[in-house]
């Protein structure tokens, strides 16, 4: 938007500069005011640039894949899952008695169980994802300075805000488009994560694997609001192709429903 | 006029007109109607289907698998007395699918067309084309109201579309009595349905809500994903003839189960509780997990007995 303005301004500036030079004089003036209210992209935080609110209460409505995420499937179910040889050796090894592995709370396949999310910046650079099911946290950090650190269930993900579309075509450092963009996404790339479960029976995937995330946010005319985390799960050693599934929370007034509950170790 | 007065003068008119050209950004920081974003949905779509695979394409949703629906008592009555061979009747082997169900289920894969204004250039809508039997949608962007409430319900319904920060949001009133899914859960004439159609890159992402105060106890809500691929070809329509496959089917017949009929074979042959099996708003929320568990738990006890 910034840069919009001042390219209008000098335009503008230009014109005026040919006919009437005390014109001239008040466009500038103008346009330094209007300059100084829009404050520079720097000075803006991850917080403060926010294009929606993901934060609050939500829960997950299961309305697909109920058999597969409301129970454990059995032992070599991985229907849907474009598993490669590799991986389904993997599943197939699954041993039942490990039900309820906090590996099935994995970053990879972490929104796929039925929970309650708390979501909450932490500070102005990273939102906060708790999980009562398995009692997990993620943190999306927007700060790409900071170090992966070692790899772990949660893994390292990188958070941007980006424009419903992608980011706009730019001719000149202009964006080129009717309007400029409103609204927006948040996108995610997990990687860094420990081996973990794409589902409760062991249907794994790999430390090599990479997660793709877009977070978006809807409100019907019933009132209701909605989270969609569409996720992409990409693993060159267990999977054949990428893992694409979309989840949806419900937005809760409060957190009276929240009920951590542990995973085993 | 004085010099001083022309001076003055033109100095106001350059004010005004500095701060029209300056106005809609303005507006924009201060919450008012912007023009809204418009995000190129046009093109081919692949359904990514890594989510209900067996239940989306074929052999499609088992008899009396109601899981993950928020259907009320109602609508499972009529949902257990659906009896397949239904499709089997004249009347029935043509029908296209609903636009409550088309956009789910087989795939689909399909094209996303563009209606441009001849004269104004502007896009006034979008076409869905590839859906099942050809019951193809048109998503009118150009501001038109919904048909009377007397008018004619189709099996695309009426559509109806507006930008939302970048998000297609589309209405669709006027829908036939139809299914949410291909295993008779119903969903009725009066129904409503709102989607997004929220497009990321070569991702094209839809939630969909339905709400029928018929047949649900709250809103039925899906999401489903498609990847943009440049390389699909559609297939043709399907030419559907139709035949006699039920030469025992006495006039006027209705192929359905009777009232009170159970189908616990879903429930069987996937170890779960036969009411787990029938639905309802309860059982989408986690909390449901552990009395599924123990539902599990005391019907294995039952069974060891």
């Amino acid at each position: 938007m910034a840069v919009e303005a001042s390219v209008d301004c000098a335009t503008m500036s230009r014109g005026f500069i040919r006919r009437v030079a005390p014109l001239v004089i008040v466009g500038a003036a103008v346009c330094a005011l209007s300059a100084q209210q829009t404050p520079a992209p720097a000075s803006r935080t991850p917080r403060s640039a926010s294009p929606i609110d993901l934060t609050g209460n939500w829960v997950s409505v299961v309305t697909e894949e109920w058999l597969w995420r409301m129970t454990t499937p059995r032992k070599g179910d991985y229907t849907s899952i474009p598993l490669s040889d590799e991986g389904r050796r993997i599943a197939d090894q699954w041993d039942p008695s490990t039900d309820g592995s906090c590996k099935a709370y994995g970053a990879g396949g972490l929104m796929r169980i039925p929970t309650r999310l708390r979501i909450s910046w932490r500070g102005d650079d990273a939102l906060s994802v708790e999980t009562d099911a398995g009692q997990q946290t993620r943190l999306l950090r927007f700060d790409r300075a900071q170090a992966p650190g070692s790899r772990s269930l949660q893994g390292h993900s990188l958070a941007e805000w980006e424009p419903v579309g992608g980011q706009p075509v730019l001719r000149n450092g202009r964006a080129i488009g009717a309007a400029p963009p409103q609204g927006g996404t948040l996108k995610v790339v997990t990687t860094n994560m420990t081996e973990g479960w794409l589902r409760k029976n062991g249907v794994a995937y790999s430390e090599n694997a990479s997660l793709l995330e877009y977070w978006d946010r809807v409100a019907f005319p019933n009132g209701d609001v909605w989270l969609i985390v569409t996720s992409v799960v990409s693993d060159p050693r267990y999977l054949v192709n990428d893992y694409t599934t979309s989840m949806h929370f419900k937005r809760e007034p409060d957190g009276s429903k929240w009920r951590p509950t542990p995973c085993r170790a | 006029m004085p010099r001083v007065g022309r001076t003055l003068s033109s100095t106001i008119l350059a004010l005004l007109a500095t701060a029209s050209l300056h106005a809609p950004s303005s507006a924009q920081g201060q919450g008012q109607a912007a023009p809204p974003t418009m995000v190129d949905l046009a093109g081919s779509w692949t359904m990514s289907n890594e989510e209900e695979l067996l239940i989306r394409i074929d052999p499609g949703p088992e008899l009396g698998n109601f899981t993950g629906f928020p259907i009320n008592a109602a609508g499972r009555q009529k949902a257990l007395s659906w009896n397949s061979t239904i499709q089997a009747v004249p009347e029935h082997q043509a029908r296209p699918h609903p636009a409550q169900y088309s956009m789910r289920g087989p795939g689909p894969n399909f094209h996303m067309g563009e209606v441009i204004d001849p004269v104004s250039r502007r896009l006034i809508g979008y076409t869905i084309t590839g859906l099942f039997e050809n019951a193809n949608r048109t998503i009118w962007l150009d501001g038109r109201p919904h048909p009377s409430e007397f008018a004619e319900h189709l099996w695309n319904g009426f559509s109806t579309g507006e930008w939302e920060n970048g998000m297609l949001k589309v209405t669709t009133t006027h829908m036939k009595q139809a299914f949410l899914q291909r295993n008779g859960i119903p969903s009725s004439p009066y129904a409503v349905m709102t989607e997004y159609f929220i497009r990321h890159g070569n991702l094209l992402m839809m939630i969909s809500q339905v709400d029928d105060p018929i047949y649900l106890d709250e809103p039925m809500v899906r999401t489903q994903t498609w990847r943009w691929n440049p390389n699909q070809r559609e297939q043709p329509i399907g030419q559907v003839e139709i035949a006699e496959e039920l030469p025992d089917l006495k006039p006027g017949d209705v192929p359905h189960y009777p009232l009170g009929t159970r189908h616990p074979e879903y429930a069987d042959a996937n170890g779960l509780p036969f009411e787990a099996t029938l639905g309802g708003k309860e059982t989408l929320y986690p909390e449901y997990v552990d009395k599924l568990k123990e539902m599990m738990r005391a019907g294995e006890k039952r069974g060891s007995r």
